[in-house]
């Protein structure tokens, strides 16, 4: 480690780390990142860059790194980690991304001899045919980055989690400690979250004191207050990466102290929201400007002073504000040789001047240039008006344009901005949100402002939550005033390439070009550029790309504006976003109590509407798909079948109104129904159209219970009360949802009766006494039940319905009982073969949105005789109009042993034209030993008989147009 | 250091859901009942039942499930005037019991709700959201019950084994 100081530093000596980067083996020391280890190892060239790999170092010390990305290997594995963001551990494995075979010899390099003929948009305009998507795979290759791993973390797992907190500050620097201690001291609940590894923010790269001890010191001692508070959430390593509406925030937690957890991310919703987020350093622009060895200033300080790093060893300091003179002169203490300090500004305060005793510095002066390729030799300085040149000889050039507030947190939450002219910058105007900003990310750049500011920040905000808070006075803080004039780019007569925006190889000639091609609103020009976007959003360049275009359009840069700060702040991993669900809970899933019985048995399960899990079919040994179906269709037909009917949505209804209600939400009456029975209904939309259908039953005078479809019940729940809560708060209508409270298994098939009378019931079972679409309370098997009578099959059926507790016990005896009779279990495949047989409608299938119930020949449940019911003016206007309908038809291919896709187009003749229908269902039919089809067709009532044809990509399907129902056209055997 | 939180899924216990205006279901539930609580989000208790605040002219009555047949005599829901609603829904949720020191923040994993002991009080009680669905969670001495509709009782259990793991 040749650049590692003797002494300092906030690393321990004492715990040598062993990492390895591409390929070479290196050591650094906890508390190092990998950047800093790097640099302490004289590493300068790290990368490549994105378009045109030119040789890149490291520029930055923290997030607002452009320049270096990495990928991470083995259990690390993660693609495009700016290496000042990576802590050092042992064993740590890291290459560069956007070169091959190594930064130092690239054979993508050969792009730059191109560079003139790829300037921005020429992708757009270049791969536009004959398909862009031809040509993106080798492009997105060559362009480089790393591919997003291939394989999962072998261990832990992410976590999502809910925080809530009257006051939420993001930020653990001096302003974000300072807030925090006067927010805890009140007793308010606070979140305080730091993206650092520790608490401190720009103090741990500075050398400054306050209340006459260093400012480390009151760090550690404001850190310890901060954990002796029961109230207060501190997070380090925790990035407040988003801010939603109603002051929800996103944090990023990337080292929970659990042991199994990878990340953690936090949905805070915050009273008061405190952005203390402080201030970025800004690049500044010349040719040249992304050679290693070019770094920010205050990245040079933070190597000094925090990780104890020479980052060179010779040095020229290039800035137009004050920041840049302490860190030449920590620079310097370490043992570095500080060779000048070139400020744009003619005058430059003495207090900055203070600070470099010593140093030479060129006022009025600029870098125009640097010369060296994979590391710089020396800055070519010049006068800010042109003049006489100078090359200086240097291997690092510390660069500061100025300070930009942090301020993309109050930006997302749509605060407005404003142009402070002092600063050169854009502050925090009008807070949009409960929210306000507080030191360097409010413009208070200095140390003892900041301070003060905080703490009067947080009164304010404390107060808005509904603490009281004495009003407190900061503690007295050392720091030199900061003062800064604009530098937007170095203009000379240089031939190197000026980087806007280092990270996509934007140039100055890049946005000269945007503006010339009309692109002229800044946010055109971010997307004709790519200026600004990226991994690291523009932290370091993107106000240099607005003034650039101010300077070429010759406008003011308030007039210009920013573009919009968008989440993430920082990359977030996509686990951390889902948390848990991952697996088998990626989806959601719902079971009933036989759904065990269910696996055991075989059952091929998959998901049949509202999230239920149900068994399509039980395959036995060597039958595929259809033989299992057709055994189960058959078992129904000719002896009895059962099914677990449990997912219909279910709902009690009670009050004198109930009766009255039904009849407006359902087509046909419902009011006239005597207890113990039921009638099969629909409801409509306010436009007409078939919303659901099933069943009401009436229980007592004034209680009921309606059931609907599965798919639907939350729906038509929302629904019910829609139309109860809204349009008759009047009445006297109470609804349960019950779906959950009883489960049924569906006994269905000529033997059902014996079925259920072998099960052993108290409920008299003859078709006299217990008819269909009646309901009978009793006992089965023992067991507290609800008998039914409706049928989905076409055949005899029982749904006896229980208590879930009863559920499984209850298919166990239905099981047995039914053994002697050859009942089989019949999966959802099964039901809708016979439903199809039937001609009984489905929602999804033949009730797609578009029919009404004449169109599938249900006019008979169009009441006639009641006044009014939702939905009934629509549909008479719209039959009124007298246009062309699909109506239900049955479809028998021509070929009995040709099977129609569903979803396949009906056109006249088979030829290519408009379609006159669609196939709605197609099945093999047990009972006619044939496939049979269900269709929506132009006036199809009055087509029976003719031939259709089924038009498909390779051929026409001819078939005969039916009635829409193919067995048991009288209904005998469900009556039965 | 991973949660120290004891969960397991208790089933279900009894529910009745109870509708109408307060002195209607009061006089026809007799001493039966809890007292009414009359802020939301809370509940009322008496003799291991709890009587939820569900919202206007609406309550949940929960007590352990070997007293649902007791109750069921005794609020008879088939013969209840038509005024005020009563049904038996114990099978609509299974519930799960989330205890310990960190019992919270479990909570905080599953749902948004807030369920810090200055919001979230003793007798709290509130319909909420846990893992995307539509939940019921109830403060206890110890920690926390929660439930959700009952066929998704599967999925919220592996989901809280995850969050234990």
């Amino acid at each position: 480690m040749n650049n590692r100081l003797a002494e300092g530093g906030r690393i321990d000596r004492s715990r040598p780390l062993t990492f390895t980067f591409n390929g070479s083996r290196f050591q650094g020391y906890e508390g190092d990142t990998l950047a800093s280890a790097l640099l302490a190892n004289g590493v300068a060239l790290t990368a490549r860059s994105f378009k045109y790999h030119r040789p890149r170092g490291i520029f930055g010390a923290g997030v607002e790194e452009p320049a270096t990305l990495v990928e991470l290997l083995g259990k690390d594995a993660c693609g495009n980690r700016p290496p000042t963001t990576v802590p050092l551990r042992d064993g740590l494995s890291a290459k560069s991304v956007n070169c091959w075979p190594s930064p130092r010899f690239d054979f993508g390099a050969v792009t730059e001899l191109f560079a003139r003929f790829i300037p921005a948009g020429f992708y757009y305009k270049t791969f536009k045919w004959p398909n862009w998507h031809l040509f993106e795979p080798s492009i997105r290759r060559a362009a480089g980055l790393a591919a997003a791993p291939a394989d999962p973390p072998s261990s832990g797992h992410f976590e999502a989690r809910n925080g809530h907190t009257d006051i939420l500050i993001a930020g653990a620097g001096p302003a974000g400690l300072m807030a925090a201690l006067t927010a805890g001291r009140s007793g308010a609940r606070v979140f305080l979250a730091d993206e650092g590894n520790e608490a401190g923010g720009a103090l741990l790269s500075r050398k400054l004191s306050v209340d006459g001890q260093t400012a480390l010191d009151w760090v550690a001692a404001a850190v310890a207050e901060l954990a002796g508070m029961p109230n207060v959430v501190h997070l380090q390593n925790s990035t407040v990466w988003a801010y939603r509406e109603h002051n929800l925030l996103c944090v990023n937690e990337l080292d929970p102290d659990h042991p199994t957890l990878l990340e953690r991310n936090w949905r805070v919703r915050a009273k008061q929201v405190i952005v203390a987020t402080g201030a970025i350093e800004r690049a500044i622009v010349f040719a040249n400007n992304d050679r290693p060895g070019v770094m920010l200033s205050s990245a040079v300080q933070t190597y000094v002073n925090r990780y104890a790093a020479l980052p060179g060893q010779r040095a020229v300091f290039f800035t137009n504000n004050d920041s840049a003179y302490a860190a030449a002169a920590d620079f310097a203490a370490a043992g570095g040789s500080v060779a000048a300090i070139v400020d744009s500004r003619t005058d430059v305060p003495k207090t900055a001047k203070a600070q470099a005793e010593g140093i030479e510095i060129l006022a009025g002066s600029v870098v125009c240039d640097v010369t060296g390729r994979g590391r710089v030799k020396s800055a070519r300085v010049s006068d800010l008006g042109g003049g006489a040149e100078r090359f200086i000889e240097c291997d690092l050039l510390g660069v500061s344009g100025g300070w930009s507030p942090t301020v993309h947190l109050f930006s997302q939450s749509r605060g407005t901005l404003t142009f402070d002219e002092t600063l050169v910058a854009f502050v925090p105007d009008v807070p949009a949100q409960k929210c306000i900003c507080a030191g360097a990310s409010a413009g208070k750049l200095s140390l003892q402002d900041t301070l003060q500011d905080a703490a009067d920040k947080a009164v304010a905000a404390l107060g808005a939550a509904g603490f009281k808070a004495a009003k407190l006075v900061a503690p007295k803080a050392e720091d030199a005033p900061y003062s800064a004039e604009p530098l937007w780019r170095v203009e000379c007569n240089a031939k190197g390439k000026a980087f806007l925006d280092i990270q996509n190889d934007v140039t100055v000639d890049d946005v000269h070009l945007a503006i010339r091609e009309g692109y002229s609103n800044v946010e055109h020009v971010k997307r004709y550029t790519t200026g600004g976007m990226g991994i690291d959003q523009g932290k370091t360049g993107n106000i240099n790309i607005i003034g650039t275009v101010a300077m070429q359009q010759g406008t003011a840069l308030p007039d210009i504006g920013t573009t919009t700060f968008r989440a993430p702040y920082t990359p977030v991993s996509f686990g951390a976003i889902s948390g848990l669900r991952e697996g088998s809970v990626v989806l959601p899933y719902r079971h009933t109590p036989v759904t065990k019985w269910n696996h055991e048995r075989g059952a091929n399960m998959y998901e049949a509407g509202a999230r239920w899990r149900r068994p399509g079919y039980f395959p036995q040994s060597g039958e595929n798909f259809q033989e299992a179906v057709n055994r189960e269709c058959l078992a129904v037909r000719d002896r009895v079948g059962v099914y677990d009917g449990s997912p219909l949505g279910k709902f009690e209804l009670k009050g004198r109104d109930v009766g009255n209600y039904l009849d407006l939400l359902y087509t046909n009456i419902m009011s006239t129904l005597s207890p113990g029975n039921g009638r099969y209904g629909l409801m409509l939309s306010e436009d007409g159209l078939i919303l659901d259908d099933g069943v009401a039953m009436r229980l007592g005078e004034h209680r009921w219970i309606v059931s609907t479809s599965t798919g639907h019940a939350d729906a038509m729940s929302q629904h019910m009360e829609k139309v109860l809560q809204f349009d008759h708060p009047d009445w006297e209508v109470m609804i349960t949802t019950v779906t959950s409270q009883w489960n049924n298994a569906t006994i269905c098939g000529p033997r059902a009766r014996d079925v259920l009378q072998a099960l052993g019931t108290d409920i008299d079972l003859s078709p006299d006494a217990f008819p269909f679409m009646s309901l009978r309370d009793g006992t089965v098997a023992g067991l507290p039940a609800r008998v039914v009578r409706v049928s989905f099959t076409g055949e005899l059926s029982f749904e006896v319905n229980v208590a879930p507790r009863h559920m499984a016990e209850l298919w166990d005896k239905v099981m047995a009982a039914g053994a002697g009779f050859g009942i089989e279990p019949v999966g959802s495949e099964g039901s809708h073969v016979l439903r199809v047989e039937k001609g009984f409608l489905s929602l999804g299938h033949e009730v797609d949105g578009t029919v009404d119930a004449y169109d599938l020949g249900m006019g008979w449940i169009m009441s006639k005789k009641k006044p009014d019911y939702i939905g009934k003016r629509s549909v008479e206007i719209r039959r009124a109009g007298g246009s062309v309908r699909r109506e239900l038809v049955g479809l028998l291919p021509e070929d009995p042993d040709e099977m129609i896709p569903e979803g396949a187009p009906l056109t006249p003749g088979g030829s290519k034209q408009a379609t006159e229908g669609l196939v709605t269902a197609c099945v093999w039919s047990v009972v006619n030993g044939r496939w049979v089809a269900l269709a929506l067709l132009e006036n199809g009532h009055s087509r029976h008989g003719e031939i259709a044809h089924v038009r498909l990509r390779s051929r026409v399907i001819p078939a005969q147009v039916t009635k829409p129902v193919f067995h048991d056209p009288d209904g005998k055997r469900l009556r039965s | 250091m991973a949660y120290n939180a004891k969960i397991s899924r208790v089933g279900a216990m009894t529910l009745f859901d109870l509708k109408g205006k307060q002195t209607a279901l009061a006089g026809w539930a007799g001493e039966a009942l809890p007292p009414f609580p009359n802020t939301p989000n809370t509940s009322a208790s008496k003799d291991e039942m709890e009587l939820l605040f569900i919202g206007p002219d609406h309550w949940l009555l929960h007590a352990p499930l070997g007293r649902e047949a007791e109750l069921e005599t005794v609020l008879t829901p088939t013969e209840a005037p038509p005024e005020i609603s009563i049904v038996r829904i114990s099978d609509t949720q299974t519930f799960f019991s989330i205890t310990g020191p960190d019992a919270e923040q479990i909570i905080s994993i599953a749902s948004p709700l807030d369920a810090h002991l200055s919001v979230f009080p003793e007798n709290g009680a509130t319909f909420t959201e846990a893992f995307g669905l539509k939940a019921l969670i109830l403060r206890k001495r110890d920690g926390f019950s929660l439930s959700v509709e009952q066929s998704f009782g599967d999925m919220v259990e592996d989901y809280l084994e995850r969050a234990m793991s």
